[in-house]
């Protein structure tokens, strides 16, 4: 069997292109879902009763379907009452959505480990309870969250080939339209399979500069 | 809207649901041999065959689901050349590979996190590398790597989805076809999307009822 890597050379810009438009579906989404989640988060582990039912279950429900049946629901679904989004803000809809969901545990889970005696501590200080978040427990929440969060990022950024079902032209799509196009279906899938290998450690590698340049202290 | 909704429709998506949970179960079940060993060879006493463990668990976790099995659907006739474009193998040795470098890691964070004395004694007592796996480290391991597990089958379950873009009808391929027949995408999609959460859904309060026990 022989290879002919060098044939698809030519259409590595074509590749990168669409790699990009991967990865900005993914970061718009990872950050408007971490807004989201933020509020989520706090109405989980608030004092009301009902905020709790309802982040709970919105939780629940979005974690337990796939993104794929969330971003059909959001393309073929809304359509039919009229609401009518393209493939890409579809994409960006569903994902937010979804990783919102992710975000908001993460958060939650974050913020739980941060001792209570930090809290104590703020309040001894005579800070209100907002000071406390903000000049307390924030800054060792969110590194206590980090890692999960580069986990959770680096899903999203993997399951944004889901996208390419509902049309939209990022990296899986690209590399389908290149295999019809070339039919050297072994080389095509490789380079597709190292490009979002590469960009995978690169996020791992982001996360950890992040973790030693702005959890310093 | 959901009155017209009826046993039509439903059926098409209850036999894909059913089809769903052999594609977990089958590829649970082999992702789970698959894990052990390369979980085991993570952290093998020769660095060989840790590298070459490390190779496949960080490759496959570096890609989506979706790209295994497109370049396994394309891929295996051309390899293999009396083998045809066969849906249902494709998605299990796909799903399978694909919860195999995950469960990897569980299980190698798993026998990481028992002591190292424990192995060490069944050595002082003469057990070979075999016999200090399978009645010292494992059991103990085993305890600690069923949350993370039940945790990644959910994660299964919904990746599972994906096997629709090679044209095997589980549930949400199924979904696909229905609501292009009946062009009620809304409904159908509803329906498809509270089927999996009754798919997953008991086994996200399994695990937090099993950890809750673990206690």
């Amino acid at each position: 069997m022989t290879f002919y890597f060098g044939d698809i050379l030519p259409y590595l810009p074509i590749l990168l292109k669409a790699l990009w438009v991967s990865i900005y579906v993914s970061v718009a989404a990872f950050v408007a879902g971490s807004i989201i989640g933020a509020p989520l988060a706090l109405a989980k582990a608030g004092p009301s009763r009902l905020l709790r039912t309802v982040s709970s279950t919105y939780i629940e429900v979005m974690r337990n379907t796939p993104l794929l049946v969330q971003l059909y629901l959001i393309y073929f679904g809304l359509g039919q009452v009229g609401l009518n989004f393209n493939p890409l803000w579809s994409a960006l809809i569903g994902m937010t959505l979804n990783n919102s969901a992710y975000t908001a545990e993460i958060f939650r889970g974050g913020f739980a480990a941060v001792p209570a005696g930090l809290r104590e501590a703020g309040s001894a200080l005579g800070m209100s309870s907002v000071q406390t978040f903000r000049y307390v427990v924030l800054k060792p929440g969110l590194r206590a969250a980090l890692p999960a969060l580069t986990n959770q990022f680096i899903i999203l950024f993997l399951y944004s080939s889901a996208a390419s079902i509902i049309s939209l032209n990022e990296l899986t799509s690209a590399l389908e339209d290149l295999n019809s196009e070339t039919l050297r279906t072994l080389e095509v899938f490789t380079y597709g399979a190292c490009l979002y290998y590469a960009t995978s450690v690169l996020i791992a590698a982001g996360s950890r500069v992040t973790e030693k340049v702005a959890f310093r202290w | 809207m959901f009155a017209e909704f009826g046993v039509a429709n439903l059926r098409p998506l209850l036999e894909g649901a059913v089809l769903t949970l052999y594609l977990v179960a089958m590829s649970g079940f082999f992702g789970t041999i698959i894990g052990l060993v390369f979980g085991m060879a993570r952290v093998a006493p020769f660095a060989p065959v840790r590298w070459v463990a490390a190779t496949y668990v960080n490759f496959i976790r570096g890609q989506p689901v979706l790209i295994i099995l497109l370049f396994l659907y394309y891929a295996i006739p051309l390899m293999v050349p009396s083998a045809t474009f066969a849906r249902g193998p494709t998605a299990i040795i796909g799903l399978s590979v694909y919860a195999g470098a995950y469960i990897a890691e569980i299980v190698r964070g798993a026998i990481e996190s028992v002591p190292r004395g424990q192995g060490e004694a069944a050595s002082a007592l003469g057990m070979g590398y075999l016999l200090r796996y399978r009645y010292v480290v494992l059991p103990q391991a085993m305890k600690v790597a069923v949350p993370p597990s039940i945790g990644f089958l959910i994660s299964l379950v919904k990746a599972s989805s994906l096997v629709s873009v090679i044209n095997y009808v589980e549930l949400t391929k199924a979904g696909a076809i229905v609501s292009n027949l009946n062009q009620e995408p809304l409904v159908t999609f509803l329906v498809v999307a509270a089927l999996y959460f009754a798919l997953s859904y008991p086994i996200a309060l399994f695990g937090r009822w099993y950890e809750r026990r673990l206690v």
